[in-house]
């Protein structure tokens, strides 16, 4: 059992309504575990399911979505169809390692880098965090925008909506209230389910690509973009300082998590399902070899029009609002939860306004601050969306070599500590990612090298 | 009073409330016992170098990216 969080409580130790709160919420928890049958354990998962689901399908955001609409338009049904159900495996395998470090420290992820190696490295990883969130959130405020631009919704109104639905979400200052809502909007990403139905895929040829990994794209600069943007899309910071801030917030403990873990892994199913039917969705482009270079939402709702109909175009634009709108709902939680755990501030969704301001004023400063500059006129937004993927993955083996210090601390892990095979796998993930990165760094700035290593 | 003695009674709940949370949550989920902080851990010397190494990475990756960005803005 994790050691340094076991605390000898004092008599006159002080209880706060966030305890109180968290408290409510367990009890439910205990009650469905005493109980035996699948019924129990069905209440069970369904109190426990929340971070997992959230922080996948918030993964699938704005430019996520761009990310695999693009990657179906440009390659078709092949290589990126298995490619991708690999990105959410390695996505499963470092989240479930946040649930395990939340849930035996009950503390934030910021927090225990902070306190445990010290506010030098500490620092690094926040503005890390607090630099990829902002330009996360501004595509998604993006994507908001120019998916209600396929219905004649102008920017403003678009973007008022999303942060009204994102403010709306708060107001009950509970966590358990917040999650149930925000899970609610974050199903709505399989809305690109029936868009790839309406597509009419070809399934021998989807099934095909999923065996062989074929047909294989041709090795150059944009391939690179493509992998490194759909890598981005299933691993980055925020998902790490989420949900293993989600998991304290929601109050799991070691109990709890084989549903952590069932809850990332569901996450990631329904993410991988949406993201594959968003790339089927837009195979079509390919098929026709409609150019989709710098698309954003709308473009690829109107270029679908003829082929999947309005109604298929306008269910794609909604899913670009609705990833868009989960993603800033997220995100921005994940500063606030970072900037409390650092400031050592009330970090909670079950804190009261009162005793919240610091929490609730970086949330909503973030998500105001994001939406206000994608209303500044003649701003090339669309570089922000195309990079912010291949940011995320840059600014991800720092963060993951700190998730994987942390998680194999023996004094705050005990023998919840990472097995030698989640150690081969996340340190498979790290090597993976930052070679992508050096790959993409020699395209760019030695593209002779890159031309006599096969690239073209 | 001080700002700290203020905040506190906001904190203050009943006496069913304070036994609830007693039995329900474990002592380091505490609002206050998280409030104490967890030991420092010193980096060792193949850990300093694995975290420069992916510093010195990340933050060349990042000029990359701005010049990228630069040149495809041109």
């Amino acid at each position: 059992m994790p050691r340094s969080v076991e605390i000898p409580l004092q008599d006159d130790v002080l209880i706060t309504h966030e305890d109180v709160d968290r408290a409510h919420d367990r009890v439910r928890v205990s009650a469905a575990r005493a109980e035996h049958g699948l019924s129990s354990q069905a209440r069970l998962f369904w109190l426990l399911i929340g971070p997992g689901v959230l922080v996948m399908l918030g993964e699938n955001d704005g430019p996520s979505m761009l990310s695999y609409a693009a990657t179906g338009a440009k390659f078709g049904i092949g290589f990126f169809i298995p490619f991708v159900v690999l990105t959410f495996c390695m996505a499963i395998v470092v989240q479930e390692m946040t649930v395990r470090l939340g849930a035996a420290t009950h503390r934030g992820h910021a927090e225990l880098i902070f306190e445990r190696f010290g506010p030098f490295w500490g620092w690094f990883s926040m503005i890390d965090l607090g630099i990829g969130n902002f330009l996360t959130l501004i595509t998604e405020f993006i994507a908001i925008r120019a998916g209600a631009g396929y219905f004649g919704v102008p920017a403003w109104a678009a973007v008022l909506v999303a942060l009204v639905i994102l403010y709306s979400a708060l107001v009950s200052h509970r966590y358990w209230t917040w999650e149930r809502i925000t899970l609610v909007a974050a199903l709505f990403n399989l809305v690109f389910v029936p868009v790839a139905l309406l597509a009419h895929p070809n399934w021998h040829a989807v099934g095909h690509s999923l065996i062989t990994w074929k047909p294989l794209p041709g090795f150059n600069r944009d391939t690179l973009l493509i992998v490194l943007a759909d890598i981005g899309a299933t691993v980055t910071p925020w998902m790490l300082f989420f949900q293993q801030s989600a998991t304290v917030d929601k109050g799991m403990t070691t109990k709890d998590i084989r549903f952590g873990r069932i809850d990332t892994t569901l996450g990631a199913a329904l993410a991988v399902a949406a993201a594959l039917a968003t790339i089927l969705a837009t195979a079509p482009l390919f098929a026709h070899q409609m150019s989709a270079e710098n698309f954003q939402a709308a473009e690829f709702a109107q270029a679908l029009e003829p082929l999947i109909g309005h109604f298929g175009a306008s269910l794609f634009a909604l899913g670009m609002i609705e990833a868009g709108i989960v993603a800033s709902i997220t995100i921005s939680t994940s500063s606030a939860y970072a900037f409390g755990e650092v400031a050592h501030k009330p970090h909670s969704l079950n804190l009261p306004v009162t005793q919240g301001k610091s929490f609730y004023s970086v949330l909503s400063l973030c998500a105001a601050a994001a939406a206000a500059i994608v209303l500044i006129p003649g701003l090339p937004l669309v570089y922000v969306v195309l990079l912010v993927n291949v940011v995320a993955v840059l600014a991800m083996p720092p963060a993951l070599v700190f998730l994987f210090m942390l998680v194999n601390d023996k004094e705050i892990m005990g023998d919840l500590v990472s097995p030698v095979w989640a150690n081969v796998l996340s340190t498979g993930v790290v090597l993976v990612l930052t070679f992508a990165g050096v790959l993409f760094g020699i395209s760019i700035i030695a593209p002779n090298i890159f031309a006599a290593l096969g690239g073209n | 009073m001080t700002p700290k003695a203020k905040d506190e009674t906001h904190d203050l709940v009943s006496a069913t409330d304070r036994n609830l949370v007693l039995s329900s949550l474990e002592h380091g989920q505490l609002v206050k016992a998280k409030k104490q902080d967890i030991p420092r851990r010193h980096l060792k010397g193949l850990e300093l170098v694995v975290l420069w190494a992916l510093r010195s990475y990340l933050l060349f990756m990042m000029a990359v990216v701005v010049y990228q960005a630069w040149t495809a803005a041109r």
